[in-house]
């Protein structure tokens, strides 16, 4: 017992510093990748190669005066962003960065990974409504019915690497995806549209371009953020980086075959992948334009969710036909 | 009256209508678009009732950057004027003080060289580029956001618009804000080897066009986004005034170039881009064939520019001193966003007695209460960064 | 609350302070901890644009790719609530300066406002009109001044340095010299005289103008090509066009007036448009009201006549061969004019404008309020008896 507890506390301090660590670096680096995309140089002169920028900037909002706006709900205005930032980081308990560093591999992981993921909304629209800005209101408005929606492709997606492998359990699932072939590859005419499916969704579960319409900030400001000043906005800030990652964490344990790969230790592996699919993440938002909020809905419901629907049948006649 | 009542008109949105007729329950929400907001292009208001995100009915108001040109004009000697004029379409300075410049010839019965006009008309086709290609940058600021693929388009607009702006740099010294537009003619001369720097500039910026059709008029997202968005239909375009690109989308050819030839243009062959619809997909295909044509027609006169005189003037020690015979006189010219032109009620003296400018941003602007009604907020950001208004020239 | 005296701070000590200076290490640590927060609070200076005219395109030029701002860790956020530095770039009016004010008032200390542009900084030449506040200094403190029409994006980048350079040493108690680099205080010095001056009355004006022993009139050379010229005298006769007289005729109306359009009365015109309208005039121009007023007239050229208003009207024809009609109706001081609304939409915003700035009334305009001075505004400025540099409390 006194071992789990120990092995569950110090991994769990280890994948913290480590996920906010990244948070930093993945800063700079959507920065400096910003800026390549758009011929410029982004940060240089904050240490070198600018990499000390996101140090400058957590230092700068740390130092900001702390407002809270008249007629806004103080308790849940102040609540949220913490609230923002713990979601986002819950979700990294779960994921298998090597078939032992873990801190701790549920039995029902993925059901724990969507459930966390649903509580991400409750502090955005906690936000919107404190706030007492109709700008603010609006965005969380919009943050509602967008994460409520793809919370339906999300699961079915999900639920296809799940009914392949047969298990709840993240490791389980990575496991599988070594033993025989990752769900990309094989059968990749099940694998990779729910693996398209589950990153679509998981872009709009963390409000990003495509989908960042509830802080789209040419027609809303900042959207649910408007009020937010210093180390409540960086808490927001943050927490959408941490989301980000652990998502594409999760994509990759899910589909990419997890710490599946030759030559080098598994944690590389993790690494490399959830890194690419990151990338991958911020070159769409860097290259694309936004959705209206009715387009946004007519995605979901009528593609996202039918091809869903399909894949979890085509997955279940798989599994019963190979067993 | 009876000659009133054969006049049809046709059912549009009223704009005067009562907010109280929409929401007698007082449901709708009132959301204050601006002065200061990121896509309001400079300071203007647009007061949206929101039914939900579907805008129910708006008031737009101007006039928060009045800056009383027209009254500073009047205390003004002709020649000291076009300085002031420049701040008014501050994105296609060299349009406004041509049109200026053109009314006080005009009044004087002045000729100017042909050298001149056909700086001018470069000028203005140059100016016309630099002009889309900041409307396309912002207009993807609105669809895409600041974080965005929209701030990448937009940076990748500004790179190439810097390209002209060094060659007016060339020519005038500045940047923009060149003053170089004077009565009878112009103040610079071109700079030896200036065509061939030209030509290496269209020669980066005529493919790069290509890659931003590829960028907007091929992207599904961008579709989605404009088509059938904020339709005008041409009737009202043309009751309201509305000139230039968005009246050209709407379907009516139209464009003072051909139509009423100013500088050089009855020398050349302006092919006037249209396209039908009214809505915001054809003013952007109106505004990205425009740019084709202005690089084509740059190309085509840049060496042919003619010898002789640029201004007409013999040199006056106290240019100040430039009286205009009484009378009024309207000239208009094309600019980047429609009919620039300039009413001049002169008395006689070195001051114009009222100088009215006449800004097609300001006409543009006058149809948001009739399209924007039944989108949705996004919808309105987008309308607004198509109509391309510029409010120095709104407000003046 | 009483009267409140300075209090600079200097009697007061913490009743800490001795003991907390007696701990060992403990002023190495916290000025190595104040190094660290200065370090960071100068090297991450977001950026709340108030960008109002033509110096935020300058701005966004300074973000775009050429200097690219990002380079220093500025990045621009678009509430004000997450930034450090407020830019004001452009000429602030006295209906927007509340404006300004409440958004800097919403910025989280610490925070510093940088004003870019002679707009910003004093008012440029608009600083004595009646609309403007002459410097965003009167009600903003204001710490970096760029100077420039607009500035180069080099002179804001050079700003946001000296900014830096601020903040870092008044962190420690140090001031910062201002600007020594003669060069750029030559450059930005004005180079003619005020344009508007306070104390330049117009009898000075008329003694400069007539001690003056130069030729008064611009002389015409001979045009270079004129067979490719297009006559400068049709620009002039354009204002009237050929269909107006034949219209005129049509209604058997007598038109007067020499010097300008031809004059219709006021009970007629609204025939005119639409008998104008059905002939092909199908776009309204503009609308332009000018104030005549006894003895305003510099020269004495245009006899003197009682005080009345002239409206202007300007029609246009559609595609090849576009003409303008132009009438003009006299009005008496406080006698309305029928609006062209239910003719033309576009009618009203124009008429506002007019009856905004001029003082015309329509008749029948379904909304006439102000376009471009606040509500609570009292005066009509565009009339002739007024003064240019009439003061607009509070800020002249």
């Amino acid at each position: 017992m006194s071992d789990g507890l120990l092995h569950g506390v110090v991994y769990s301090v280890l994948i913290v510093s480590v996920v906010l660590t990244a948070t930093a670096m993945a800063l700079w680096f959507e920065r400096k990748f910003a800026a390549r995309m758009q011929t410029r140089l982004g940060p240089t002169i904050v240490g070198p190669i600018g990499l000390l920028q996101p140090v400058a900037d957590l230092l700068k909002l740390l130092q900001k005066e702390d407002i809270v706006p008249d007629n806004a709900d103080a308790a849940i205005f102040n609540l949220v962003p913490p609230l923002a930032a713990l979601a986002a980081l819950g979700a990294a308990a779960v994921v298998p960065f090597s078939p032992s560093v873990v801190a701790s591999d549920l039995d029902v992981g993925v059901l724990y990974v969507l459930a966390i993921g649903a509580v991400t909304v409750l502090p955005i629209f906690g936000a919107g409504w404190s706030s007492n800005n109709k700008l603010a209101l609006l965005g969380g408005m919009r943050a509602v019915a967008q994460s409520i929606s793809y919370e339906v492709p999300l699961l079915l997606s999900a639920m296809v690497p799940v009914i392949l492998s047969g298990s709840l359990r993240l490791g389980t699932i990575v496991q599988m995806q070594a033993d025989h072939h990752w769900f990309v590859v094989w059968p990749f005419f099940i694998g990779l549209p729910a693996f398209g499916i589950f990153m679509l969704a998981m872009l709009a579960e963390a409000n990003r371009i495509p989908f960042d319409i509830p802080e789209a900030e040419s027609e809303l400001v900042a959207g649910v953020t408007t009020e937010y000043t210093g180390m409540k906005f960086a808490l927001f800030y943050m927490a959408e980086y941490v989301h980000t990652i652990v998502a594409s964490a999760v994509g990759a344990a899910l589909f990419l075959g997890g710490w599946d790969g030759p030559f080098f230790p598994g944690l590389h592996w993790m690494v490399l992948k959830t890194l690419l699919l990151f990338t991958a993440v911020y070159w769409v938002r860097w290259s694309l334009l936004r959705f209206r909020s009715d387009q946004l809905m007519g995605l979901c419901w009528k593609w996202l969710v039918p091809m869903g629907v399909l894949l979890v049948g085509a997955a279940a006649t798989w599994v019963v036909v190979f067993p | 009256m009876t000659a009133l009542q054969t006049v049809q008109i046709t059912r549009r949105v009223d704009p005067h209508l009562s907010i109280d007729r929409y929401d007698p329950e007082g449901e709708l929400m009132l959301l204050h678009f601006g002065p200061q907001h990121p896509s309001t292009h400079g300071v203007f208001r647009m007061d949206l009732y929101l039914d939900g995100e579907k805008v129910v009915k708006v008031i737009p108001h101007v006039g928060y950057l009045h800056r009383a040109v027209e009254k500073l004009c009047e205390t003004l000697a002709y020649v000291q004027i076009t300085p002031i004029v420049d701040k008014n379409d501050y994105v296609a300075p060299m349009t406004n003080e041509q049109a200026l410049n053109m009314a006080f010839e005009a009044a004087l019965k002045l000729e100017v060289p042909r050298r001149a006009r056909w700086m001018r008309t470069l000028f203005a086709e140059l100016q016309r580029i630099a002009s889309h290609l900041l409307w396309l940058g912002t207009f993807a600021l609105d669809l895409g956001g600041a974080l965005g693929g929209g701030s990448t388009v937009f940076i990748h607009c500004f790179r190439e618009r810097e390209l002209v702006l060094d060659l007016f740099e060339e020519v005038t010294g500045a940047r923009f804000h060149y003053n170089t537009h004077t009565i009878g003619g112009n103040r610079h001369d071109l700079p030896a080897g200036w065509s061939a720097k030209v030509h290496a500039a269209l020669d980066v910026i005529g493919p790069r066009l290509d890659e931003y059709e590829a960028m907007t008029l091929e992207n599904r997202i961008f579709l989605d986004r404009t088509v059938g968005v904020g339709k005008l239909d041409a009737e009202l375009a043309l009751e309201l005034g509305i000139t230039g690109p968005i009246l050209r989308a709407c379907g009516v050819d139209h464009d003072l170039r051909r139509d009423a030839p100013f500088h050089a243009y009855d020398e050349v062959k302006v092919n006037v881009v249209t396209a039908q619809g009214g809505d915001c997909l054809a003013r952007a295909q109106v505004r990205l064939g425009e740019m084709r044509e202005s690089v084509r027609l740059v190309r085509q006169m840049v060496d042919g520019v003619p010898e002789g005189s640029i201004n007409s003037g013999k040199p006056v020690k106290l240019p100040v001193q430039t009286k205009i015979p009484p009378g009024q006189v309207y000239v208009a010219i094309e600019t980047p966003r429609g009919e620039l032109g300039t009413y001049l009620v002169s008395d006689g003296t070195q001051f114009p007695y009222r100088l009215k400018i006449r800004p097609p941003s300001l006409h543009a602007l006058s149809a948001l209460p009739y399209i924007v009604p039944g989108g949705t907020v996004s919808d309105a950001v987008a309308i607004l960064g198509s109509l391309d208004p510029i409010m120095g020239e709104v407000d003046r | 609350m009483g009267v409140k005296t300075v209090d600079d701070g200097a009697a007061f000590e913490h009743p800490l302070y001795r003991t907390l200076l007696s701990v060992p290490g403990l002023t190495v640590a916290t000025t190595a901890l104040d190094q660290v927060l200065t370090w960071g609070m100068s090297n991450a200076l977001w950026v709340f644009p108030m960008a109002t005219s033509c110096c935020g395109i300058e701005f966004m030029a300074t973000a775009a790719s050429r200097v690219d701002i990002d380079r220093m860790g500025t990045i621009v956020r678009a509430t004000p609530r997450q930034a450090d530095v407020m830019v004001v770039a452009g000429t602030i009016t006295v209906k927007m300066a509340s404006r300004v004010k409440k958004l800097w008032d919403q910025m989280p200390e610490p925070k510093w406002c940088i004003a870019m542009g002679s707009c910003a900084i004093s008012g440029d030449f608009y600083r004595n009109l009646y609309s403007v506040v002459p410097g965003v200094d009167t009600f903003l403190p204001v710490d970096v001044y760029v100077p420039g029409c607009p500035p180069s994006p080099e002179a804001l980048m050079h700003g946001f340095l000296r900014l830096q350079e601020k903040i870092r040493k008044s962190r420690k108690g140090e001031t910062v010299t201002p600007e020594t680099n003669s060069e750029l205080l030559r450059v930005t010095r004005p180079s003619i005289p005020r344009m508007v001056d306070h104390e330049r009355t117009p009898e000075m004006d008329r003694a400069q103008i007539e001690s003056a022993d130069i030729a008064t009139e611009v002389e015409v050379t001979p045009a270079v090509h004129a067979s490719l010229a297009p006559e400068p005298t049709e620009l002039a006769s354009n204002i009237s066009g050929p269909d107006l007289p034949a219209v005129l005729t049509e209604l058997g109306i007598a038109a007067t007036g020499e010097l300008g359009p031809p004059l219709v009365p006021a009970r007629r015109h609204l025939e005119v448009a639409s008998r104008l309208k059905s002939r092909g005039y199908r776009q309204l121009v503009s609308v332009v009201a000018t104030h005549w007023v006894p003895g305003t007239a510099r020269k004495g050229k245009v006899p003197d006549e009682p005080e009345h208003f002239e409206v202007s009207y300007l029609l246009r024809t559609v595609g090849a061969g576009s003409r303008v009609a132009t009438w003009a109706v006299r009005l008496a001081p406080g006698e309305p004019v029928a609006s062209l609304f239910q003719l033309f939409a576009g009618a009203d915003w124009q008429e506002r404008e007019q009856y905004d700035l001029v003082g015309v009334m329509f008749a029948d305009h379904p909304d006439l309020r102000r376009l471009m001075m606040p509500e609570n505004y009292d005066r009509h400025p565009l009339r002739r008896d007024l003064p240019a540099n009439l003061p607009y409390a509070p800020w002249r």
